[in-house]
């Protein structure tokens, strides 16, 4: 009996997109800078991409900064720890994710701080970069070095607070759920139900138990169909020379942190 | 004769998988579910009540600074140590969550959140106190608690919410029944705050 991996694939990922939110979310980035309203010139969004994933790959602490038109009429600093959740910056079970959100056309800006950054980026803190880092910078338009000195700040704070271990050991094996051994156990029912006429005639015809042919029939079936089922699911996973990012690692966020306009 | 035997028996043991599959999926599949969605939502009520004790533990300090400087605001800050004290006498057992419950803690929170908010604007009109560097500590302070609040507000609700609809669905609730699962209580959105803003990336 052959389970096509694929098949258990696709039902897989339509069991898990159902559990998304629905709300009005940008897709999950694939960079720590995220720069919707082309505020920052390609050289300055590498510049602040390449120090945080540098920090990312040191400490496993994920700092995102992401740049939007509007939050409509959702408070800002409600939306960028949703945000931060739903992209699942940090990294899972530490919790040690910042985003910075900035609402261009709304003026507001918003750092919410993973659980796990609590007590080191605190509240008063946050406020404060807000106040008196990114604050003056933006009133000057000068987003770019406002959001570097934000982040040299924030990076300064959160060093050493956690390791990159957390980050090397990442979810690369994912055990099989729940939902799979539903499917092996509906499968064999099914091919079951399929194949007992046939596999019973079968047994009459050679004089041989019902579940002797029943393997037999299998293997025979294996051998004519080669090895078209060696499919392993690409996971993506490639290295290219430490610069890029390897993604969100699933860290929580609690509403930690501050919010302020400018 | 021995080939009959044979064919009872794998019939019998396909009845018998067919009968464990149907049990594995009526009760042991949704009640274990359903125990795990429970917990999410006991776990996160325990999120829910610490943050409305961190704003409870903020109050003493700020009642303290807003006191230095605005001797004339006592009635203010009487309400508000008042609406601290009977917003903490409600507790809530994690295993009694229910919507009766809920809804009482959250009227008792609602009285704290009303009387700060009172004391936040009568603060509006000293200066002094608002450029005090404690003061403004204790404000972000406050602020972030807030929205602490707010975030864990709404996860308990979703797992409150992926908790309920599971056990409602057929046949979940046959087996709710049989274990005594019930369903658990929300927090009310504040009035206003269901309309759905637009969003511009």
């Amino acid at each position: 009996m052959k389970i096509n991996h694929k098949t258990v694939l696709i039902l897989l990922c339509c069991l898990f997109s159902t559990m998304l939110f629905a709300a009005d979310f940008p897709e999950r980035s694939s960079t720590l800078v995220t720069d919707y309203t082309n505020t920052l010139d390609a050289g300055s969004l590498q510049t602040l991409e390449q120090q945080l994933v540098a920090f990312n790959d040191s400490t496993s602490t994920q700092i995102a900064i992401v740049i939007m038109a509007s939050t409509g009429g959702y408070e800002i600093k409600d939306y960028a720890a949703q945000l931060g959740e739903k992209w699942g910056i940090g990294q899972k079970g530490k919790n040690n994710g910042v985003i910075l959100l900035i609402a261009k056309d709304d003026h507001k800006m918003a750092i919410q701080v993973g659980y796990g950054l609590e007590p080191l980026l605190t509240d008063a803190l946050s406020k404060r970069i807000i106040e008196q880092v990114l604050k003056p910078a933006f009133r000057e338009d000068r987003y770019f070095e406002g959001l570097q000195s934000a982040a040299q700040v924030i990076m300064s704070v959160c060093a050493g607070e956690f390791t990159a271990d957390q980050y090397i050991k990442k979810t690369r094996e994912q055990k099989p759920k729940d939902a799979s051994m539903l499917l092996l156990l509906l499968v064999f029912v099914i091919v079951f139900w399929v194949m007992k006429r046939k596999v019973s005639r079968y047994a009459r015809g050679n004089n041989i138990p019902f579940w002797t042919a029943l393997l037999l029939m299998n293997a025979a079936s294996n051998r004519s169909r080669g090895s078209y089922s060696n499919f392993s699911s690409g996971s993506g996973g490639f290295d290219s020379g430490g610069s890029s990012f390897g993604g969100f690692g699933g860290g929580s966020f609690g509403g930690g942190g501050a919010s302020g306009s400018w | 004769m021995n080939r009959i035997l044979l064919i009872i028996l794998g019939v019998v043991s396909a009845v018998l998988v067919v009968v464990l599959f149907i049990a594995y999926l009526l009760i042991m599949r949704p009640y274990n579910v359903m125990v795990e969605k429970d917990e999410t939502v006991s776990s996160q009520w325990s999120f829910v009540e610490s943050s409305y004790q961190r704003r409870a533990d903020l109050i003493p300090n700020l009642v303290n600074t807003v006191k230095g400087y605005a001797e004339h605001e006592k009635s203010t800050l009487e309400e508000v140590v008042a609406a601290r004290a009977s917003a903490t006498s409600v507790k809530i057992d994690a295993k009694n969550l229910t919507p009766e419950a809920i809804a009482n803690f959250q009227k008792a929170q609602e009285g704290l959140s009303s009387s700060l908010s009172k004391l936040l604007v009568v603060v509006e009109k000293y200066p002094d106190l608002k450029a005090n560097q404690n003061f403004l500590e204790l404000q972000s302070q406050l602020e972030g608690t807030e929205n602490r609040i707010n975030t864990e507000r709404n996860k308990f609700n979703v797992a409150v919410m992926d908790f309920n609809t599971y056990i409602r669905k057929f046949p979940n609730n046959v087996t709710a029944g049989m274990f005594g699962f019930s369903k658990r209580g929300y927090f009310e959105a504040a009035a206003g705050s269901e309309k759905a803003p637009e969003v511009k990336f």
